[in-house]
């Protein structure tokens, strides 16, 4: 049933350099979720995540340092070894500054004729976060309309809006097949639709993913569910680890990454001004860690996603080194845990080392399960 | 009823056979390339020598890191449960287990009610662990009973980076060079060893008592050094490699006992 997502997980490059044999099309590598993808939509520009493929890599080390994250050097690593050579430009919106650096060396290195750093801002609770964003997002779209040679119309953005928020409705649809005591839809399965999301065509993606849906009443799901769990953490997109959870007694149903919820979860609200109305979207989308302060927003959001779902425990997942999820871990699972979510902490490389994630795993199901013995 | 835990560990393979919520024998045999056979010759071994056969043994459970190759195994555990379960038959009050096996070091902390709370475990590291002792053993050019018992003979304080094994034998050899004795080398790479497993059960939380078990308890060294930086009492039981395979044998009965009662 999902295996047209799972074949554009697996094969993101040739759907991207045949999208633009078809199409003629542009394509621009995003670095960051917070990327505004109804702008690049609107000038009908094929936007697609950058994300690592999980293998070992030589090349990085001189351009980051070595306590920066595995995530931005596999991400530069695609990028310095040439597996993003049909990108038409990239840009990044401003998150963390390990990404960020992974983005400027790209940029220094691998030839392209657009580039964009978006500034955005990291004190979205601030009242000045919406207009400064508005501005930034002009800027933005002036640089695109110059790169396409003409101006994006309000019929062009409300098209690119209207395409991301159909995608974002879909997305939240098939999120709801997990909530049910046997879900329909796996974790993993959940994993191909998301991430694919992020750099196929949203069109298409929305026409396969409601063909699915319209087949998801009448599933019968033959797998034991077990243990509910949810992740928690930075960018994961990593289908063996979930695969492999899901092989032990368990059943991952819901996430906060930003490569799951965070990416897709609040869509672009309908105003007379279409760049406020982006501008909203972005400051006040589920937050990563990197912007959530003064106040930590996200636990409380993560603790309902949790309770609506149902989940019995919650696996937080951190790259190593990623400084904002790591300052965030520690309160987050006594957060957790005092609201009744006991929480398996494990820290994620460039690659997973399954064996002994799996016996971790494994006990903290046992622990989950375990009945009192006096 | 007659039930058996093995756990199948990176370096030996232990049996323990329960009849009735009592010990009636234990063997020990390498795990070498093939857990699967040298799991089934052990448990013929131990069968043998208390004078069963395989029909007279109600349900077998496994454990340790070749827990799924282990045959004729009904019930299949993490290493976790199974020393929580072992260390809380040999002492009901115990909150905190230490295990310290041949490749992982773990600390698990249990309620009263005797329900695994917490764990951690050694990360890509094999410092807190038998294999970092056996390394260290090596440069120092001595028996791993040896180490134990020298370091007992020191009492200097000589400051050591246990992260990595690799960094840790090149310490040794420069002590070596320096002509540090090599009792307080031995005292070194024990108090070194103990500090990664503190720091691991302070991420769980340390209450008492605290057990240790596993194979690494056996070091007499190893084990002062960790009542020392603990400033608790640290119990060791008599025979700690075989806490795993007693808890999974216990398992096994507790759920036979549950199917039997459901």
């Amino acid at each position: 049933m999902f295996s047209k997502f799972e074949t554009w997980y697996r094969d993101r490059h040739d759907y991207a350099k045949s999208w633009k044999e078809k199409t003629g099309g542009k394509v621009f590598g995003c670095f960051c979720s917070y990327v505004p993808e109804e702008i690049l939509v609107a000038a009908d520009i094929l936007p697609v995540r950058v994300l690592g493929n999980h293998q070992p890599q030589d090349v990085t080390e001189p351009h980051l340092f070595g306590m920066f994250c595995p995530f931005c050097r596999d991400v530069l690593a695609q990028g310095l070894k040439g597996r993003y050579e049909y990108l038409d430009g990239i840009t990044i919106a401003q998150s963390c500054i390990h990404l960020r650096q992974a983005y400027n060396s790209w940029e220094n290195h691998v030839p392209s004729s657009f580039t964009y750093y978006l500034p955005h801002p990291m004190s979205v609770q601030t009242p000045a976060a919406v207009p400064y964003l508005k501005k930034e997002l002009d800027n933005f779209r002036e640089a695109v309309e110059k790169f396409i040679g003409k101006e994006l119309t309000t019929a062009d953005l409300d098209r690119g809006i209207q395409v991301l928020n159909e995608n974002r409705a879909a997305m939240h649809e098939l999120y709801s097949y997990r909530k049910g005591s046997n879900p329909q839809v796996t974790g993993l399965e959940a994993m191909w639709v998301t991430v694919s999301s992020m750099w196929i065509d949203k069109e298409e993606h929305t026409a396969e993913l409601k063909r699915v849906l319209a087949e998801l009443d009448s599933r019968t799901v033959e797998r034991e569910t077990g243990a509910r769990l949810m992740f928690v953490g930075s960018e994961n997109d990593d289908t063996d680890f979930i695969r492999m959870v899901e092989s032990v007694g368990a059943t991952v149903v819901v996430d906060d990454h930003c490569t799951g919820t965070r990416y897709f979860w609040n869509e672009t609200p309908i105003m007379d001004d279409r760049m406020e109305a982006l501008s909203k979207r972005y400051v006040e989308r589920p937050a990563c860690p990197a912007k959530d302060h003064v106040a930590r927003t996200r636990f409380p959001h993560i603790l309902q996603l949790a309770r609506d779902f149902d989940a019995q425990g919650v696996i937080l997942i951190q790259q190593k080194f990623c400084d904002p999820h790591e300052a965030d871990m520690v309160p987050l699972r006594s957060y957790l845990e005092e609201n009744g979510l006991p929480c398996l902490f494990l820290e994620f490389d460039v690659t997973v080392p399954l064996g002994p994630f799996r016996i971790r795993t494994e006990a903290f199901l046992e622990m989950i399960g375990e009945e009192d013995l006096f | 009823m007659i039930t058996v835990g093995i756990d199948a560990g990176a370096k030996n393979i232990k049996i323990t056979f329960l009849k009735d919520g009592e010990v009636i024998a234990t063997g020990i045999s390498p795990s070498g390339f093939d857990q699967n056979a040298a799991s089934e010759a052990l448990m013929n071994e131990t069968l043998a020598k208390v004078g069963l056969t395989h029909s007279d043994v109600d349900v077998i459970c496994s454990t340790g890191a070749g827990r799924k190759v282990v045959p004729g195994a009904k019930h299949v555990l993490t290493e976790v449960s199974a020393m929580a379960r072992g260390s809380l038959f040999l002492r009901p009050d115990v909150r905190t287990v230490i295990d310290v096996g041949a490749e992982e070091g773990r600390a698990i902390r249990c309620n009263e009610a005797g329900k695994v709370e917490d764990f951690a475990v050694n990360e890509k590291c094999a410092a807190g662990s038998g294999a970092f002792t056996e390394a260290m053993a090596r440069a120092l050019e001595v028996s791993l009973e040896e180490l134990g018992k020298l370091s007992l003979t020191s009492s200097a304080s000589v400051p050591m980076n246990a992260q990595c094994a690799v960094f840790a034998e090149s310490e040794v050899i420069s002590l070596l060079h320096a002509s540090t004795p090599k009792q307080d080398i031995a005292k070194a790479i024990h108090d070194a060893i103990a500090s990664r497993i503190m720091s691991m059960c302070r991420r769980v939380g340390i209450n008492p008592a605290i057990m240790l078990v596993g194979g690494v308890a056996r070091n007499v060294g190893f084990v002062q050094s960790l009542r020392t930086a603990m400033e608790e009492e640290v119990f060791v039981p008599d025979n700690p490699e075989f806490v795993g395979s007693l808890g999974a044998a216990l398992i096994a009965a507790d759920r036979e006992v549950e199917t039997a009662t459901a």
